[in-house]
């Protein structure tokens, strides 16, 4: 078995992980299980949020890549689709090109959901979580719209804006400005539940999932480094309520 | 009452799972794991649970059933997870803290501050329990075949 295409499909399989928003423990075991099975020696690999390293011996001869991530999005389905793939070819029904292969063709896919239905499903949950958080039924259409306009503008900003989290900032700015101008002329809508629901989409539940379980699994940097971007998109989407909330004085 | 937050917590917790890109077979199970989580959430109160150990008891039967998901549905758990503790997300909790920061009430806000932390806090610690719950039980699995 050739020793580069191991390490190709090993370093397709952690960075197609890391990309989509899977945790750094993931990473490193899928790369480490892979070159296992494929019967290489002395496999050691290592992830952090933005570069995956990986080495092993085989035939006597040391072999070690690194590659980086610079930009990174959530897609549970290509992880759970990598995932399929090295169980199946760590059980033996694959061979390593049969791998190979189909890890090019996963990292390749669009997602899952095309954009136009993950902005309503951006509006339904932040519509449905306002209601949750204690809202009336005239406050379900705003806050779904207020919602949209927060998704909206995230997917927007960010192509001339290339700072994750001054994005989030304006994104948070915007919808709370339009919750300000909904209750500015419906004035028995609640401002308090329309920006409750709108900042939704904002939350950073996968940052926090995330870096929870890379602690767990005493992978302290990456832990660490994951709970610092979490903890930086809750300031700023609080310092944009805060300056909303201002005007409404 | 309680029919309107089950259909709402489901709703909502499916619509993060489609934000999230998980496999269409998993969406409705997320869905369900954000609803166990709701009814838990606003049932405990009513045995006089504090809402720490409310939201901690719901985060960790979220974990737990996700984990058991999981496995029966041959998907990594976060799929499920992620979507499950929206509906526990201390929302109102942090817009009183901003609000009273913006009033000029700084102890107000500090301690609105600090009790979203707690909650946040609580959900983290939940979610841990429900994975360490599940690795226990592999490691005592494990070290029984090895014993073997």
């Amino acid at each position: 078995m050739s020793s580069d295409l191991v390490m190709d499909t090993c370093l397709l399989a952690g960075s197609i992980i890391l990309k989509n928003g899977g945790e750094t423990y993931r990473t490193e075991e899928t790369m480490a299980r892979i070159a296992q099975a494929a019967g290489m020696d002395d496999v050691n690999s290592s992830a952090t949020p933005t570069s995956i390293i990986l080495s092993f011996r085989c035939r006597g001869l040391d072999h070690t890549r690194m590659v980086r991530t610079p930009s990174r999005t959530t897609n549970l389905n290509k992880i759970t689709l990598v995932n399929d793939v090295s169980r199946r070819f760590v059980g033996g029904s694959i061979t390593l090109e049969q791998a190979y292969l189909t890890l090019c063709e996963i990292d390749q896919k669009k997602p899952l959901y095309p954009k136009w239905m993950q902005h309503i499903a951006a509006a339904i949950a932040s519509g449905s979580f306002a209601m949750l958080a204690g809202g009336t039924w005239f406050d379900l259409l705003p806050s779904a719209l207020a919602g949209l306009t927060v998704i909206l503008s995230l997917e927007y900003l960010e192509q001339f804006v290339r700072m994750k989290f001054f994005t989030e900032f304006s994104a948070a700015l915007l919808g709370g400005l339009f919750a300000l101008l909904a209750v500015t002329i419906f004035p028995e809508l609640h401002i308090s539940i329309i920006i409750i629901g709108a900042m939704l989409p904002m939350f950073p539940g996968i940052a926090i999932t995330n870096s929870l379980r890379d602690l767990m699994a005493g992978d302290l940097v990456a832990g660490v480094s994951r709970g610092v971007e979490a903890m930086l998109t809750a300031v700023s989407v609080a310092v944009a309520t805060a300056i909303i909330l201002w005007f409404t004085r | 009452m309680l029919l309107k937050g089950l259909a709402l917590s489901l709703v909502s917790s499916m619509a993060w799972c489609v934000l999230f890109n998980v496999p269409v077979r998993t969406i409705f199970a997320g869905g369900i794991a954000g609803m166990v989580g709701y009814v838990v959430y606003s049932l405990l109160p009513l045995l006089n649970a504090e809402v720490l150990l409310s939201t901690f008891v719901s985060a960790a039967i979220v974990s737990l059933l996700s984990q058991v998901m999981s496995i029966f549905l041959r998907v990594p758990s976060t799929n499920f997870s992620v979507a499950g503790i929206i509906p526990l997300v201390p929302g109102s909790l942090a817009y009183k803290a901003m609000l009273a920061f913006v009033n000029n009430d700084y102890i107000g806000g500090i301690t609105l501050a600090t009790k979203t932390m707690m909650v946040a806090g609580a959900i983290a610690s939940g979610l841990i329990f429900g994975i360490s719950v599940v690795t226990i039980v592999k490691g005592a699995r494990h070290a029984g075949k090895r014993a073997q």
